[in-house]
C-alpha cells in the first residue's frame, strides 16, 4: 500500500488497547534485531518497507509524518534513507512470533500480579485472567474499585462497612463474618477448665487468674513433680518439703555457681604458670645443652650437676609430699623429648632436602660439563682446522726456506711478524741442524703451534 | 511520549555501559532532554588529558530529529565554533543526514572521533583547518595549550 493508505489506516487503528506494549517490563533478553530502531523496544505491529527495513507500524506513520516533504508520495527510511514510497504490512510471521514470545511482567504488578507471560498474550491475561484488574465495584451506588479476584459469584459489594454489633467496632462486609466468629474481642467464650464464660478479650486475663487451671508446684525447678489446680496450689506448697527447701537449694546454687567461676579462672592462670614453667625449662635444658656441647672440657661439673639435679628429682619424686613437683617434672621431660622428637624430624627433613638440592645440584653441573664438553671438543676441532690451515699456508714458504737456507738471515726482516718469529726460531735450528733433513719441516709446524696455544 | 522512553533506555544504556572516556549524566535530574556528557581527550590527540564538558540536547520531536552537541569547555578545534556557544559541526546531525536509527553512543562516540581526526574540509573555524592543513605542528601547540588551560 502507499504512504497515504498507510497512515490512514495507522489512524483508523483503534486504539482500545488496555496495554502499551512498550511500556512492559521486559524479563527475558531478546535478540538485538527484534528491536525497532525508533522505539528500541521489540518491534509492535510491524511492518516492512521497500529496502526490507521492519519497523513498528506506530514508529514509522510518526517518522512519515516528521520526514515526508509536503503531500510527496516519497519518504527516506529511517535507516538507510532510501527512498520509499511503499509500506508492506506483510511481515515474516517468524518475526512476529518472536516478538510475541519475549517474557514481561505483567503490567497489574503494581497491584500484586506476579504473573510472567509471553507478551503474545499480555493482552488476554489483562483482560481475562489477571486476577488483580481493577473492576468497577458490581454495586452501581458504590464508587470503588475491586480486584477481579475479589469479586464473588453474588456480586456483592465488598466495600460495605458493617458495624459489629457487639464491639462497635467497623469492619468490612466480606470480612464480617470472620470477624463476627473469630476476631471480635466482645464475642464470649467459655474457659476450658473453669467453664466461665469470659469475653475473647479478656480470655488471657482470666487463664492466669482461673482457679481450675493446672499450675505446676513453686519447686518444680527443683524436681517436685505436682502439678495441680490453682485453687489447690497454696495447700500443697504448704506441706511440699521441696518448697521448704527452696531458699537453701536458691543459695546453695549461688554458691555453686561462684565456686565454679573461681575454679575456671584459676585453672586459666594455672594453665599459663604451666606453659611459662615449661618454656623456661626448655631454654634452660637447650642452654645446658649448649654450653655441655661447647666446653667439652668442662663437661665433667656439668655432669655432675646433672647427675645431683636428677638425684634431687628422684629424691623429689620419692617424697610424697613434692609428688606434684615430679610429676610436673615428668611433664617437662615429655615435653622436652617431644621438642627433641620434632627436631629430630626437622633435622632429617633437612637432610633430606639437602640430598634433594644435592642431587640437583649435581645433575645440574652434569648437564653443564657435557655442554662445555661439547663446547671444547668444537673448538678443538676448530683449532686443528686452523692449524691445518696455517700448516697449509706454511707449507710454501717453508719450501723457499730450505730452498734459501744461507739467505735466511738477511731475507727475515722483510717478512711478517709471528711467522718472523717462528722462522727465526726455525731459523738458528735449521742452521744447526741442517743436516737433519727430514725433521727440518716439522719444526716450523711445532712452533707454529706454540704460536696458536699462545 | 515515546521519546522520553527512548531517550531513557539510552540513558540507561550509556550510564550502564559508557564508551571509552565518556561518561554521561542528566544536566538537571528532572529534564531528559538534556545531557551532560565528559568526554576525555583520546591518546593520540593534543587533547590528550584534557576534559571536555559537552552538552547534548534532544529535541522532544527525537528520535525524528538529531541532538545538538556543543562544547561547554573551550576547545582549539576545526570544527567547533570558538565562541562561547562552541557548538560541533557533526556530519551525522544535520537535519537532512539524520537518521531515527542513530543512537546517542554512536553521536558520541564519532565526536570523540573526531577530537583525534579533525575534518578540516567540514571546518566551521576556517583559520583552524588552515593551520591544521598547513603547519600541523603549530595547531597541535596551540591545541595543547588550550587544553591545558581551559580543560585540565
Amino acid at each position: 500500500m502507499n504512504l497515504q493508505d498507510f497512515l490512514a489506516m495507522e489512524e483508523s487503528r483503534e486504539r482500545d488497547e488496555l496495554i502499551d506494549l512498550r511500556s512492559l517490563d521486559l524479563v527475558s533478553e531478546y535478540d538485538s534485531h527484534l528491536m525497532c530502531p525508533i522505539c528500541h523496544c521489540p518491534f509492535v505491529e510491524p511492518v516492512r518497507l521497500q529496502c526490507d527495513h521492519v519497523f513498528c507500524g506506530s514508529c514509522l506513520s510518526s517518522a512519515i509524518n516528521s520526514f515526508r516533504s509536503a503531500d510527496s508520495d516519497e519518504f527516506p527510511c529511517p535507516s538507510c534513507r532510501n527512498p520509499t514510497q511503499k509500506v508492506s504490512a506483510s511481515v515474516p510471521r517468524l518475526l512476529i512470533n518472536m516478538c510475541d514470545e519475549i517474557r514481561v511482567l505483567c503490567p497489574l504488578i503494581t497491584e500484586g500480579c506476579q504473573e510472567i507471560i509471553p507478551r503474545g498474550h499480555v493482552q488476554s491475561h489483562v483482560e481475562k485472567y489477571c486476577g488483580y484488574r481493577l473492576l468497577p465495584c458490581p454495586d452501581n451506588s458504590c464508587d470503588q474499585m475491586t480486584r477481579s479476584k475479589d469479586v464473588g459469584m453474588d456480586q456483592k459489594c465488598i466495600h460495605k462497612v458493617r458495624r459489629c454489633a457487639h464491639c462497635k467496632e467497623n469492619v468490612l462486609e466480606h470480612e464480617y463474618e470472620e470477624h463476627e466468629k473469630e476476631l471480635c474481642p466482645v464475642l464470649e467464650v467459655t474457659c476450658a477448665d473453669c467453664e466461665t464464660v469470659v469475653t475473647r478479650g479478656a480470655l488471657q486475663e482470666h487463664i492466669e487468674s482461673c482457679p481450675e487451671v493446672a499450675i505446676p508446684c513453686a519447686a518444680s525447678k527443683y524436681a517436685c513433680p505436682v502439678k495441680i489446680r490453682r485453687a489447690d496450689i497454696a495447700a500443697h506448697e504448704q506441706s511440699c518439703p521441696i518448697v521448704a527447701m527452696g531458699p537453701y537449694f536458691e543459695t546453695q546454687n549461688a554458691r555453686l555457681k561462684s565456686l565454679e567461676s573461681s575454679m575456671r579462672h584459676l585453672q586459666q592462670r594455672n594453665e599459663i604458670f604451666e606453659d611459662g614453667l615449661a618454656n623456661i625449662r626448655s631454654t634452660l635444658f637447650e642452654s645446658t645443652r649448649l654450653g655441655a656441647n661447647s666446653h667439652s672440657g668442662g663437661q665433667p661439673p656439668q655432669s655432675d650437676r646433672e647427675q645431683q639435679s636428677s638425684a634431687r628429682v628422684d629424691a623429689h619424686t620419692d617424697d610424697p609430699a613434692d609428688l606434684a613437683a615430679g610429676v610436673f617434672s615428668s611433664n617437662a621431660t615429655t615435653y622436652l623429648l617431644s621438642l627433641h622428637e620434632s627436631l629430630r624430624e626437622e633435622v632429617s627433613q633437612l637432610s633430606h632436602a639437602i640430598t634433594d638440592l644435592d642431587a640437583r645440584a649435581s645433575m645440574a653441573i652434569m648437564n653443564e660439563c657435557m655442554r662445555i664438553k661439547e663446547d671444547i671438543a668444537h673448538t678443538n676441532a676448530a683449532v686443528n682446522s686452523v692449524r691445518m690451515q696455517v700448516q697449509w699456508l706454511m707449507n710454501p714458504r717453508l719450501h723457499q726456506g730450505t730452498r734459501g737456507g744461507a739467505v735466511r738471515p738477511s731475507s727475515t726482516e722483510s717478512e711478517g711478524t709471528r711467522t718472523n718469529m717462528a722462522s727465526s726460531v726455525a731459523g738458528p735450528s735449521h742452521a744447526t741442524g741442517q743436516s737433519l733433513g727430514p725433521l727440518r719441516p716439522r719444526r716450523p709446524s711445532d712452533s707454529g703451534r706454540e704460536g696458536t696455544k699462545l | 511520549m515515546g521519546s522520553i522512553k527512548r531517550i531513557s533506555k539510552e540513558l540507561t544504556e550509556l550510564t550502564e555501559s559508557p564508551p571509552e572516556g565518556i561518561t554521561v549524566e542528566l544536566a538537571d535530574e528532572s529534564n531528559v532532554y538534556e545531557w551532560k556528557v565528559i568526554m576525555e581527550g583520546p591518546e593520540s590527540s593534543p587533547y590528550y588529558n584534557g576534559k571536555f564538558l559537552v552538552k547534548l540536547s534532544l529535541p522532544t520531536e527525537y528520535p525524528f530529529k538529531p541532538p545538538t552537541v556543543s562544547f561547554a569547555t573551550k576547545i582549539y578545534h576545526p570544527n567547533v565554533t570558538n565562541d562561547e556557544k562552541g557548538s560541533m559541526c557533526l556530519g551525522m546531525l544535520r537535519a537532512d543526514e539524520w537518521k531515527p536509527s542513530s543512537k546517542i553512543a554512536a553521536v558520541l562516540q564519532f565526536a570523540r572521533q573526531l577530537l583525534s581526526e579533525p575534518m578540516p574540509d567540514d571546518a566551521v573555524e576556517g583559520r583552524i583547518a588552515e593551520q591544521y592543513k598547513n603547519d600541523r605542528g603549530r595547531y597541535e601547540e596551540v591545541a595543547r595549550e588550550w587544553t591545558r588551560k581551559h580543560a585540565c
